[in-house]
Formats: C-alpha cells, structure tokens, sequence
C-alpha cells in the first residue's frame, strides 16, 4: 500500500484494463446484437421491404405484424403449451438429473464408470433417427397427441447432458462437508437435500437454463408426436408463415421476436440463481 | 423450513399442469373422423381447406374432419414417421410420381380406381394430370393442380437491352444472354443452393434433345442415364455457365433469393413454374412483383434435338388416400375435386386446374398460357425428382449442383444418375 | 487403479454399523437411478437398438423390413469419399471450437462474472443467441451472408472498404465451412459462458482474498489459482463442445444442406439426406450407428484421460 504512484497514473493503471475489457465486451455486443436488431426491426416491416431492404431501420415502423400475431387465439394456445411442456420438462429434468449425477459424484460402487457411461449416450445418438423409433413407442403407450408424451421425450433427451454437468459440479463440493454431516446424523438423502442441492445452485441454475431453453424451441418432439394444431408449441407456429414456395419473413420475426420474449424472462430467473450462489461460510472453522 | 414450502410449491405446479393436461387431451375419437394433411400454410388457401371441410361435415353431421396444415419440410418429416407406424392419415398431400408409387408398392395407399370409373369422375380430369397419381395401372389420389416449368422473363429488362422477342432456340437464348449482359442485366436469377431450381435446367435440355423416347428407355433400363441425350443434356447447361448469366453468389442462394431478385426486376429471366408469379409478388416491396412487365415463354428448341417443342416439363399437387382410409374419405376428396373448388383455388393462384371447366378461374392470363400449354404437351415429363423413386432425384439434384459448380463432367454427373438409377429402378 | 485418497471417508464413518450402511447406500443408489435408467432405456436405449437392426437391412422407411444385406451399409458408408469428407469437416469443427470458441467463452466468462458495472446487461445479450431457435437463426443469417451487397450485411460492410468485392460467403466451397463455424460460435458461445460463469461462482472468495494478500498480479491469478479452480468445469466444456460439434445439424442443414457440392457436408447432414430425402433408412440407420461409435470412441477415451484429474483437484 505504500506504493509512491502519482495520483494520475494510478489511476490509469487502474482504469486501463477495466476500459479495454469495456471495449472488447462492447465489440462483442455489437457483434452479436446485428442479427437480433435484424430480426426486430424486419418485424416492423413489410414483407416485401424485409426482403428487399433488411437492415434500415424500419421508418415508420409497422406494427401490422405484431398485432396480427397477437391477436391469433392460436398463438395464445401455443404460448400456454409452450409453457407448460417447458415447466414439466425442466423441473423433471432438473430432480432426475440431480439425484441420478449426485449418485454418479459422491457415492461408490462397483461398474459406477459403466453405468455413467451408459448415460452419456444421448449425447452421441441423433436426434433425428432416435425420434423414429421413439414415436412408435409413444403411439404404443398411448401418449401421442398428448402433452405429457411431449414431457417425457424431451426429459429423456436432456438426461445425459444435465447429468454430465451436474456430475461435474456435484463432485466439487468438498468431501469434508459430506463428512461432517454424516458425522451429525445426517442420513444420504438428508445431504443430498439440505446440504449439496443449496450450495449447488449455480449449477442447477445452469441446468435449468440449458433445459428451459432447448424445451421452449423443441420442433421436433412435437411435430412428430403431436397431430392437433391446440397442442402444438411456438416452434411450430412459425410454419403458419412458411409457405410451400416462400416464407412471410417479416412475420416470422415478429411471432419469433414474441416467442424469445418468455425464454429470456426464464433465463433472467435461472440466471439469478447462478450467480447468487456462494460457498462462504460453509468451510470456516 | 423454506426448502419444504419450495417443494410443495413444485409439487403444486405439476399437479395443476397435469389437470390441465388431461383436461385438454382429446376425447375418444367419434364414429367416423377423416384426417386430412395438407401443405397450404397461408392464411387464404388454409382457410379456402378448411372452409371446404365445414360444408361438407355440415351436409355429414355423422363425419368430422379433422385438418392439418403442416409446412412443406415439416410435412415432409412427419409422414415420415408415420409412414414408419404404417397408418397414414386418410387424405393427403402428394406430388405424384415415384414418392408415391414407393407408397403404394409398400401397401400404404388406398386403390380408388373404382370410385374413379363410378360416374365418370375420372372423364372430369385432364388425363396426363390423373396418370402422374396412378401406379401399375391402379389410382391412387387425384390431381388438383398441374402446370409446367417456363421461362418468366421482365419485359421491361428485355426492351432495355434492346431485344424484340424471347428465344425460340437455344441458340438465340445464349445470343440473348450476351446482349443483356453487355447492357448490364442479370441475365438469369437461379437458386442453385436449393439444387431443385437448377435441375429444371438440365430436366428440359434432356427433354428437349433427347424426347419422350431417352427418357423412357433410360428408366425402363433398357437404355441408361449415359447416352448420349443426358450427356449432350449436360454440356448444353455448361456451354451455359460457361458465359456467367447468373447472379452472384447462385450456388448458395435459395429459391426465395432467386424469387427476390424477380420480384425487384434485378434479373431478366427465371426458369420456373406456375406458382412463380405469386412469389415475386410476394417477396417484392410493392407487393406486385413484375405485374404487368411480366412475359412468359416456353423452353427454347435446341438445334438438332429430337424432342419436340412442345413437350413439357412440369408437375403439381394432389392429394392421394391412406390404406386405412374409409370412403367417406373418397366421398370427401370427390367434393374437394368438384368445378366449383378449382375455380376457387385458380382464383387464390393456388392451383392450376386440372379438372376441364375450371380454367376459367385463372386470373393470370400467363397462367392461363401456361395451363394450355401444360394441356396440350403430348410428352408430360413430371419433375425428375417426383418422377423417379426419391433416391435417384435426389442424385439428380446433387449431380446437377456440380454441373453447375464445375466440379463434375457431364460424363460423371450422368454416371452418378445412371448408378443411383440402377440401383434403385428395379 | 490408483486409489481414490477420499476412499477412506467413506468406508470409516461411525455411528451406522458398516452393514446398515451398506444397505441403506445401495438402496439409496438404487432409488436415486431409477426414474434416469427408466426414461432413458425406453426413450434412448431401446432407439438405439431399434436403428441397429435397421441399418443391417436395405430398407425405405416404411413397408416391410425385409432385405437383410448385413454389415454392406457400413462399408459402403466407410468408402464412400462424401462420407469421409463431412467426419473431416467435423473435426474440422470441432478444432476451430475448441481453439477459438471455447476461450472466447471463457475470457468473456471471466469479465462479465464478476465486478464490473454494467456486467448484467453484457450476461444477458451474450444469452441471448442460444435462446433463439436454430431455426430462426439459420434464416437470419442466411439473410446476412446474402452474396448481393445490397442485401447481405457482411457483405454491404465489406463492399464499404475500397477494393473488396462482395463474396458469396455460403455459395463458394471455399468459405462456406468457415462461414458456419461464425454462426456456431455465434449461438453457443452463450452456453460455454454460462458453464463457466456457474463454475466460477464454486470459487470460495477467501482464496482469492488470501491470494491478492499474497500479492499475485490478476495475469497470475488468472493463470495460477482461477482456472485450475474451475478445471472440472473446463473438462466438461471440452467434452460437451466436442459432442456436440460432432452432432450439429440444424444449422448446417438450414444454411447450406451440406453443400455447395459437399463443401459444408458434416456427418448428420449426410445422414437426413439418406434417410429422409433418398428414403434408405436402412443405410441412414447406419450412419447414425457409426456416429455414435465415433462419439463413444472419443468419450471412453477422454473420460478415462479426465478421470484421475478430476479426483485430485
């Protein structure tokens, strides 16, 4: 502390790095806003002048498109099943994968590697494929056309990435803080749930996002398993647009700019979660 | 204390949405429900489909129709899938051909060539359109829409180059292309990335050098992809390329790109089919894509080619009948194909009609031109994609790509169609 | 197998009996698995083994499966040179994702995750190309890369430099891989940074307190204490980028359907063509099958090359 800087460059030394991390995180910025500002200024557009002129800024602005999306009662159905799909998958999703990555990370047994081995498989099989013979099993349980069979693929689906990563979050939680509580009379679960879950809430923040976010743009699932237009999700409601020999772009953007809209207030919730998390306290003493 | 009231709450949530599921599941399927897939997503033709299927399950109180719309690629996804369960909905979209005789080999289709000689329904189609929904002799589905690929060219453009009249030869069309470009003018708009637009190219330099007689020997097996026709077929398109008439960027654009530059009157011609004109509409800035500055003319003859000037290269829409189907469905697809329903689709532009009585619909005196034209061919060659099992157009389709690129010979290009051909043609 | 040091907690805790321990233990292991195993063997399990009974047949996708040709699909998918090409232009992918997009994610990771005002905002617009479908990002940036400068961004950008010429970014097999992997890097980016950001919260405070006491500038504390701290977080990055790079299709297929000529061809699109647009499921099958064995190849390898790693940190 006793450093004999003048003032001035003091602080210039202080402030240099901070305004070049400004400066890169700002070209950053920039970089990824082009598209995004794109897609919402093309939905105040025409669609002829979306595909003639995509990038000026719409003057004056045509709110045509996003009152016409509003105002469709199928838009409303699909935001609902969206939601309620999204809900079902990510709180399922995120207690499976919690107990089956705290089982992989803090407990031993024998053929523990192959098993987990066996659940990163999703990771490595396409999707594309997998859904051909999954929609002859949903058709044999009797859950096409129906929400909950939606529920159950894409839970499956994002068994093994969530795992993988819990798993690798769970196992840094020192093994000192399971001692002690084994220690106190704390049963297995009794940890898992009032001890590793809590401190693990950066984690579970992130996995929650990652599953809230590839729920709410499934096409697939649904598509192949739904034939009812009122259980349909937004994904599918963009095909309203697409015609056999073009697309009403300016449309798209404004029905996809309203669908993003819910996906993002989800990530700010999950978001705080991630960040909020903090291990202080836990190892004093 | 906070984490049990946290459970709960998600508990809560789940039960709530499981109610909320089950109460909007389907009830038990009534007595008699057709399913019927089709691809029209806009709003007009949707409703013009779905308005149909009101007035006839008001005249059939006992029969709901239940309508899907699906985008093309979608459609194309969950047919699929369903395809693989072996029940197919009860009426849907179909481009004819070898898609469809792959269908009806596998037992999927229902036979309705007896509903067809019932009445004389079958007298009410123009017979070239109703023969691209039969296989082996058998129908299959009817046609709703039939037309055939032609060059839609900007009138304006061609006067601005100082050229009176469209081509008649192949010749007189690379002549053509030279002047605009000298003027300045993009000569031709084709979105090579999507490969389709492309093989039109090719399909009608086939066509035209080679005739009925190539093509037939070549899918009989008797003769093959190799002679000489398709490969003199090949070195027309590339003597083609060779002068650069396309815009930039050509082997990565897509057919709206190529739509686009139509629309905006950016390129002279465009080598496409009915539902062109509609499109430059729409993906113009005024809404009115070429309007009136647009002309229509027919492939050009080439020089010493035994194919006739005439013959066609083309195709359309129907709707063919799933095995399961019952024949209310027929009933159904019979009331769809009435005069009155053509002249509603000519009129939105969503078909060109195939039903006699019907032309009358069409707005567009260029699509009344074309639908004569797509009548009067004595050869009628549906897409080589639809017209052959789907392996081999998609062969097609990549082969033609590299003659387009330069990365392939005509010799290869058509040995890779011949190969694929062999193979799957049995 | 080198011995776990932490072995011993778990097998000298008082107060149970080791029995009831055991027995509780496995009870526990067995419960916690079960919902997993269950959805995953009907909904991924069984898949799989359907498509390895397909990809032994040369079959459509529909009618019956009948023509058992053996273990041909699977040599003919090694020879054929298209093939071979999308499995380079894959780990090209994966290459460029792991030198390029994975410290981008990092580094970003590392700035927005602590004090800096404003950090937020930046978290949430970097989010935000990952919370857009693939769908739509495809379309969008189709319309960027537009060859026609009056049309496409990049290009109506460069054109504004004296002497460039504007470049047909996804219609020239030279450029069109590349301009790819810029729209990859573009919408999972996010995703890493999100790991990390989770990862770097892990971080008890007091170590970085303690170090700072000690002295260390921020290039070594970075170098020394952060990034070790947060090395299991990295493995998993590594691990999930190289999957996942490995299976990317949408994007491709939207953008260029592996083209121009199979300039752009990565293992997935290749395998959609033959299986939804050529109609041999049988030969599709196949070449999902040989995907995977690739995919379990690397992940067999790399987990046991992690493993003693992540037991010593």
């Amino acid at each position: 502390m006793s450093v004999n800087y003048s003032y001035r460059s003091r602080t210039l030394k202080k402030n240099l790095p901070r305004l070049f991390q400004y400066f890169v995180l700002s070209l950053v910025v920039l970089i990824v806003i082009v598209p995004i500002v794109m897609i919402v200024f093309g939905a105040l557009k025409t669609r002829g002048e979306f595909m003639t002129r995509p990038y000026t800024p719409p003057i004056p602005p045509n709110w045509e498109n996003y009152a016409k999306v509003l105002s469709m009662p199928i838009f409303w159905s699909m935001l609902r099943n969206s939601l309620l799909i999204m809900l079902a998958t990510t709180i399922g999703v995120v207690l499976i994968c919690s107990l089956t990555a705290f089982v992989f990370s803090r407990m031993k047994f024998r053929g523990q590697n192959l098993l987990f081995n066996f659940f990163t498989l999703g990771l490595m099989f396409p999707i594309t494929i997998a859904i051909l013979p999954v929609y002859l099993i949903v058709r044999q349980i009797g859950l096409t056309n129906n929400l909950w069979g939606v529920i159950l693929v894409q839970t499956s689906f994002q068994l093994s990435i969530c795992i993988a990563i819990l798993r690798s979050f769970f196992k840094s939680v020192p093994y000192e803080l399971q001692d002690a509580a084994y220690i106190d009379g704390c049963n297995t679960f009794g940890f898992f749930w009032r001890i590793l879950l809590p401190l693990s809430r950066p984690a579970l923040g992130a996995v929650a996002s990652i599953t809230m976010v590839t729920s709410w743009n499934d096409l697939l699932v649904p598509l192949v398993l739904i034939d009812k237009e009122k259980l349909w999700n937004l994904p599918l409601g963009t095909m309203q647009f697409q015609g056999q020999y073009g697309m009403d772009l300016a449309l798209i953007a404004a029905f996809v700019t309203l669908s993003a809209v819910p996906a993002v207030i989800f990530y700010l919730f999950a978001e705080r979660q991630i960040i909020s998390g903090l291990t202080a306290g836990a190892l004093k003493g | 204390m906070k984490k049990y009231i946290l459970v709960l709450f998600l508990v809560e949530i789940l039960l709530v949405s499981g109610v909320f599921i089950a109460l909007t599941a389907e009830a038990q399927a009534e007595p008699l429900t057709i399913t019927w897939w089709h691809i029209q997503t806009a709003e007009g033709e949707k409703a013009l489909w779905q308005g149909l299927a009101d007035e006839y399950m008001a005249a059939h109180p006992n029969v709901t129709i239940e309508v899907l719309s699906l985008e093309n690629e979608n459609f194309k996804s969950k047919l699929t899938t369903v395809m693989l369960s072996g029940e197919p909905p009860d009426i849907f979209q179909s481009w004819g051909g070898g898609v469809m005789n792959e269908y009806a080999k596998a037992g999927l289709l229902l036979d309705i060539t007896a509903y067809l000689d019932k009445d004389s329904w079958r007298d009410t189609f123009s017979p070239g359109a109703l023969g691209v929904y039969s296989f082996e002799g058998k129908n299959y589905g009817v046609p709703r829409d039939m037309g055939m690929v032609g060059f839609w060219y900007n009138k304006d453009l061609f006067a601005k180059a100082g050229i009176d009249n469209p081509p008649t030869t192949w010749t007189e069309l690379l002549k053509d292309v030279q002047i605009l470009k000298d003027a300045g003018i993009t000569p031709i708009a084709v979105g090579e990335g999507d490969k389709w637009p492309g093989a039109f190219w090719w399909e009608y330099l086939a066509v035209r050098i080679g005739g009925q007689a190539a093509f037939d020997a070549a899918y009989s097996r008797k003769g093959s992809f190799t002679d000489v026709p398709f490969i003199k077929a090949g070195e027309k398109l590339q003597e083609l390329v060779a002068f650069k008439p396309f815009q930039s960027g050509f082997l990565g654009a897509t057919w709206g790109d190529e739509a686009t530059l139509m629309g905006s009157g950016e390129a002279a011609m465009d080598l496409m089919g009915q539902w062109a004109p509609g499109a430059f509409a729409d993906n113009s800035v005024d809404k009115l894509g070429l309007g009136k500055k647009a002309g229509w003319f027919p492939f050009p003859a080439v020089e010493g080619g035994a194919g006739d000037p005439a013959d066609a290269l083309g195709g359309g829409n129907g709707f063919v009948i799933g095995i399961n189907a019952p024949p209310e469905a027929v009933d159904f697809l019979k009331y769809i194909s009435s005069v009155d329903s053509q002249i509603a689709q000519a009129k939105l532009g969503l078909s060109v009609p195939v039903i006699k009585g019907a032309e009358e619909g069409l707005i567009d005196p260029l699509l009344k031109i074309v639908q004569q034209g797509a009548a009067a061919a004595k050869y009628f060659q549906l897409y080589y994609d639809q017209a052959m099992p789907p392996a081999v157009g998609s062969v097609v389709n990549d082969s033609v790509q590299g003659l387009f690129a330069g990365t392939l010979t005509p010799e290869q290009a058509s040995q890779a169609i011949d190969d694929s051909a062999a193979k799957e043609i049995k | 197998m080198k011995k776990n040091p932490f072995d011993q907690n778990v097998q000298t805790l008082p107060q149970k009996t080791r029995s009831t321990r055991r027995l509780q233990d496995r009870m526990t292991i067995v419960l916690f698995l079960l919902p997993a195993i269950v959805l995953f063997s009907i909904f991924l399990v069984y898949p799989i083994f359907q498509s390895v009974y397909y990809s032994l047949f040369s079959w459509k996708g529909f009618g019956p499966v009948v023509d058992f040709i053996g273990l041909n699909n699977f040599k003919r998918i090694l020879t054929d040179w298209i093939f071979i090409k999308a499995v380079g232009n894959g780990l090209l992918i994966v290459v460029l994702s792991l030198t390029i997009q994975l410290p981008l994610s990092l580094a970003l990771a590392l700035m927005v995750g602590r004090n800096l005002r404003g950090r937020a905002f930046f978290r949430t617009i970097f989010f935000v190309p990952y919370v857009l479908s693939e769908v739509i990002t495809g379309i969008m940036w189709l319309i960027l890369y537009n060859p026609d400068s009056k049309r496409g961004f990049i290009n109506a950008l460069l054109t504004l430099i004296p002497g460039l010429k504007a470049q047909p970014w996804l219609g020239d097999t030279r450029t069109v891989l590349l301009a790819i992997f810029v729209v990859l890097t573009w919408k999972y980016f996010g995703f890493h940074m999100l790991l990390y950001m989770a990862g770097l919260q892990n971080i008890p405070p007091e170590i970085e307190e303690a170090a700072l006491i000690d002295g260390v500038s921020k290039r070594q504390m970075i170098t020394y204490i952060t990034i070790p701290l947060i090395g299991s977080t990295i493995r998993t990055s590594v691990y999930l980028s190289v999957l996942g790079s490995l299976q990317v299709f949408a994007l491709v297929w939207i953008m260029t359907k592996g083209g121009p000529v199979n300039a752009s061809e990565v293992m997935s699109t290749y395998m959609y063509r033959f299986s939804f647009v050529r109609f041999q499921l049988g030969y599709g099958s196949a070449v999902a099958i040989v995907m995977l064995l690739i995919s379990l190849v690397f992940s067999l390898a790399y987990l046991r090359l992690v493993r003693q790693a992540d037991y010593l940190s």
